[in-house]
Parts: structure tokens; C-alpha cells; sequence
């Protein structure tokens, strides 16, 4: 069951931080390669400047925003930064941190820039000086907790305000949503008892409903949008199959059992806090999230979708958490409800909408390990149906909208599975 | 640290719940608090435990305290029935010693504030 993991090579956390640490290099490395090649460095310039300037509400995609060479640019920054932070505060590089990494590696595509996280971050820090705690306790919570910058970005640059005003309020939210963030998303943990991966999704839509219902209440709209790339870039493809290769084989050089000692992972129900790095060691959790990678990649080419920023942020939220949760037995039964309900009320499988949900679905995956498939399988029915209506309540302001729904569908369904449970 | 009591009870909590889904009929829980630390001592009774078990249990128990891990999940600890978060209470405490005296099970835990 994991106890002994004799046949795994010893990794220090300055090696597994260096491993981190490449994926952003990589996108920084072709962010200027590629825009040194292609075009003006200016236009990449001004790619970024048009990032950081925009609304950010969901659906914007940073690839549609800044082109493809900015948002890499962008990827690279945020990664970098928060590369700082588990270097400075010597975070343990184990499961939760690697999901939160890529989740906000992912969001950086669309949503998450270096102007909208940071009054989160400053926020969180000002909590802990007042708890008279080390930011290092805080910091996997803030690093998820970027859920909410659209609302930074919305209140700056959507010309509700004069923009000088704007941008004061808006940075003051932004440090209001990074000191309530953690107290109330450990407390959130109690409505789903930990069956929704993304909590902080679910703890985001909370506080985004409210902090919409008071705009709302000052006469503001805060509307959805859906600014999506709609053409597919070779390069994107390439890096990502690049990363999930990397994984691949770390995984094999790491622990070379690590393909026979797969099966391993799949006798874990997933329910938070299920960190593979500590369960089966490092060489099967790299190898897992190639795998449920390679497959979350495959299944997005193969109905003909677009590899876009919404899209990216799917694919590697579901990489990360399969360090923390996820793998295929626990996900695939929740994917088959989404996509059933998703053909069952007429909807193209192939666009954006529809694919991010399907992907990030596997918020569940603890459902379907616990429960078993049929539960997991009516999850992912329940989940289809309330994610395509509950971002109207908080107007797109909440990044991880599946975790909002995610959260309503597991607070709600356990109870009932559990009444109809015998002793 | 915020909720240290209540973290101490969680703790037990979880320790308890899986010494009674293994059927235990007696348990002794012993808690000395002096100064920063906390010590936990739980003795379950006439067991049989093999060592495969106690490996994995010591293993868990001492996955080096997380206090990144611990502040955002404790609320999880303790809270299901089938007691899957042993590595969550390792991610709480500093040191665990799990050993088998003659027919009890001695699990020794030391949390500092």
C-alpha cells in the first residue's frame, strides 16, 4: 500500500523545485524565442500590457487578448513567482503544492496575471503579519485563492469607476479577498467533507456571489464574456506533449518500477488530503499526471476542439492534481456523466465550454472513488447540468467555476448517497 | 497557532476512529500539554496488529510536519468515517512513535505549537 517506497531514488527538494522550475523556463524560453522569430518584440510588449489591461472575466483568453507569445510570457512570470515563494519559504514540494503550481500555471492562460494576483498575495501576507503567522502556512491557499483576480482586473478596467478611484478599490479588494480567503476556505471543507478537489473554487463562487450581489446592488452589471482563440497553435501542442514527456520519464529515472507500481494509485479513493508524492512516491505521481495528461490532451484533439487558454488551464489543472487526487479510475466514470448529459441536451462536444467542463469535471474524481463508477457517473450528470448555470450567479468573476459547482454538487449528493447507505 | 485545542481533538478524533473501525474494545488516551508541546499517548488494549500495518501507520504518522498542509486542511481531519487521514494528522504533528508492547499497540505523538 505504499509504505516503503524501496525502489524510489531519493530526491532533494532543491531537484524537485528545479523540475518545477523548468516548465515556466520552457515557456519563457519560447515566449521570446518564438516572438523573436515571428514578429516586433514590441507586439509581445504590448501583448503582455494588453493582458494585464484587460477585464479578465470568463471567458477571456489570453491567447485571444495578447497572442501567443505574450501569454507564454505571462505563464513564465506567474510561475516564477510563485517558484519564488516555495523557494524562499522552503515549502515541501509534495502533492498539494505541485496541483496548486499547475493550477495556477493553467489559469495564467486565462485570467491570472502579474496585476490581478498581487493585491491576493498582499492580502494573505497582511493576514498572517495580524495572525502573527508564517506566510509559508498560508501560501498553498493564496496560490488557489487567485481564483477570485478577475474581480481586481473587472473593478479596474471595465470603466465602472474613474480609473484612478477604480484601481484603488479594485487593489483594495483584491487585499480584502487574500485576508478572508483562508479562513473561510479551510471552512468550506465542511460543506463537501473534501470530496470536491477544487475547494477553493467552491469557497471563491461563495464570496464572488456576494461581492457581485453588492456591485450589483450599486446598479454595476458584471456580465460574462467569451473572448476564446478559436484557432489551434501548433507550439502550444508542443510544449505541453514537451512537459508531459518530461514527466514521463522523471517518472522512470525517479523510480524505475514506476509503470508496474501504477496500479498502486488506483486503490486511493482520492477524497482531500490524498498526496501521491508521500503515498507512492514521486516516480508513479510524475508518471499519473502524464498519463491522465497525455489522455486529457488526446481527448480534446481527437472531437476536434481548440487548444486555447480556457482549454490549457483544464489540461493542466488536471496534471497537477494528479499529484493530489486524481487518476484514471476515479475520473473516468465522472468524464462519461459529463459528456452523456452534455450529448443528451444537445450540446457540441467540441466547443470550449463544454471541453473545460469535461476537464474539469474531475473536481469529483473522490465521488466516483468512494461511492463507486455509478455514483461517480451521476456526479458528473449533476455537475453538467449546474455548471452551465451557476456562473450567472457570480458573474464570471470566480476563475474555478467548476469547483463552485463541483462543491454544490458533492454537499449535496453525499448526504443523500450516504441516507440510502446500510450499515 | 489558531485552534490549537481543537486541533489536538481532531487528532484524536482520527486516531480513535481508526482503532475502532479495527475493532478495538479498549483504549486508553493519555494527553500531558507542557509548555509549547503536546503529548499524545493512545494504548489500544489486547490487539493484533501485524507489522506490515505498523509500518504503514509509522510511515504516515511521520510524513514531516506541513504546517502549509495543516492550515488549510485540518477541518478535514477526523471527519470521515473510514480514517484515510493519517498522513494529514502526520502533516499536524512533529514526531509519532507506533510500536507493538506485548499485546497493545503504543502510538506515542508529540505536536509543538
Amino acid at each position: 500500500m505504499g509504505f516503503s517506497i524501496t525502489s524510489e531514488k531519493d530526491l532533494s527538494r532543491v531537484k524537485k523545485l528545479f523540475i518545477l522550475l523548468s516548465i515556466p523556463v520552457l515557456f519563457l524560453v519560447f515566449g521570446i524565442g518564438a516572438g523573436i522569430a515571428s514578429k516586433d518584440f514590441t507586439d509581445i510588449l504590448s501583448g503582455l500590457v494588453d493582458i494585464n489591461l484587460s477585464p479578465t472575466i470568463l471567458i477571456t483568453d489570453f491567447i485571444k487578448i495578447g497572442g501567443v507569445e505574450a501569454t507564454f510570457i505571462n505563464v513564465a512570470i506567474v510561475g516564477l513567482i510563485n517558484i519564488y515563494f516555495m523557494f524562499k519559504y522552503h515549502l515541501k514540494i509534495n502533492g498539494v503544492l505541485i496541483a496548486a503550481f499547475f493550477t495556477v500555471l493553467g489559469f495564467s492562460f486565462f485570467g491570472k496575471n502579474i496585476y490581478n494576483i498581487f493585491p491576493i498575495y498582499l492580502g494573505g501576507y497582511l493576514y498572517t503579519k495580524y495572525q502573527k503567522i508564517s506566510f509559508k502556512d498560508i501560501i498553498v491557499v493564496i496560490m488557489f485563492g487567485t481564483a477570485l483576480a478577475p474581480m481586481i482586473s473587472e473593478i479596474s478596467f471595465s470603466g465602472i469607476l474613474h480609473p484612478a478611484a477604480a484601481v484603488s478599490i479594485a487593489i483594495i479588494t483584491g487585499i480584502f479577498i487574500g485576508f478572508v480567503i483562508v479562513p473561510l476556505s479551510s471552512h468550506m471543507l465542511r460543506f463537501h467533507d473534501g470530496y470536491n478537489l477544487y475547494n477553493i473554487g467552491f469557497t471563491s463562487g461563495i464570496i464572488g456571489t456576494v461581492l457581485t450581489s453588492i456591485l450589483r446592488s450599486f446598479g454595476i452589471t458584471v456580465q460574462p464574456v467569451h473572448i476564446i482563440s478559436e484557432q489551434n497553435h501548433s507550439i502550444i501542442v508542443v510544449i505541453v506533449i514537451i512537459i508531459l514527456i518530461e514527466l514521463l520519464f522523471l517518472g522512470l529515472i525517479i523510480n524505475r518500477r514506476a509503470i508496474l507500481d501504477l496500479p498502486q494509485i488506483f486503490s486511493y479513493k482520492g477524497r482531500l488530503v490524498t498526496d501521491f508524492t508521500h503515498l507512492v512516491g514521486y516516480g508513479v505521481t510524475f508518471i499519473n499526471m502524464s498519463l491522465i495528461g497525455f489522455l486529457s490532451l488526446a481527448y480534446v484533439l481527437l472531437i476536434g476542439g481548440i487548444v486555447n487558454g480556457p482549454v490549457l488551464a483544464g489540461i493542466f489543472t488536471v496534471i497537477g492534481f494528479g499529484a493530489f487526487g486524481k487518476h484514471l479510475k476515479n475520473s473516468i466514470p465522472i468524464v462519461v456523466g459529463v459528456i452523456v448529459t452534455a450529448m443528451f441536451f444537445g450540446y457540441e462536444l467540441n466547443s470550449t465550454g463544454i471541453i473545460i467542463s469535461v476537464l474539469f469535471s474531475t473536481t469529483l474524481a473522490p465521488i466516483a472513488g468512494n461511492y463507486g463508477a455509478i455514483v461517480g457517473f451521476f456526479a458528473g450528470v449533476f455537475h453538467m447540468i449546474l455548471v452551465t448555470n451557476v456562473g450567472v450567479i457570480h458573474g464570471g468573476i470566480n476563475l474555478y467555476n467548476n469547483g463552485f459547482s463541483g462543491g454544490l454538487v458533492a454537499g449535496l449528493l453525499i448526504p443523500v448517497v450516504d441516507a440510502f447507505r446500510k450499515e | 497557532m489558531q485552534h490549537e485545542e481543537k486541533k489536538l481533538t481532531l487528532i484524536i478524533n482520527e486516531l480513535l476512529t481508526l482503532l475502532l473501525l479495527n475493532g478495538a474494545e479498549e483504549i486508553d488516551v493519555n494527553i500531558k500539554r507542557k509548555g509549547d508541546a503536546s503529548e499524545i499517548t493512545m494504548i489500544h488494549r489486547q490487539c493484533k496488529y501485524d507489522a506490515k500495518f505498523i509500518e504503514k501507520m509509522k510511515y504516515n504518522l511521520n510524513t514531516q510536519r506541513q504546517s502549509e498542509v495543516e492550515g488549510y486542511y485540518w477541518q478535514l481531519v477526523g471527519e470521515d468515517d473510514s480514517s484515510n487521514e493519517l498522513h494529514l494528522v502526520g502533516a499536524m504533528i512533529d514526531t509519532a512513535e507506533v510500536d507493538m508492547k506485548q499485546n497493545d499497540l503504543h502510538i506515542f505523538l508529540v505536536r509543538k505549537k
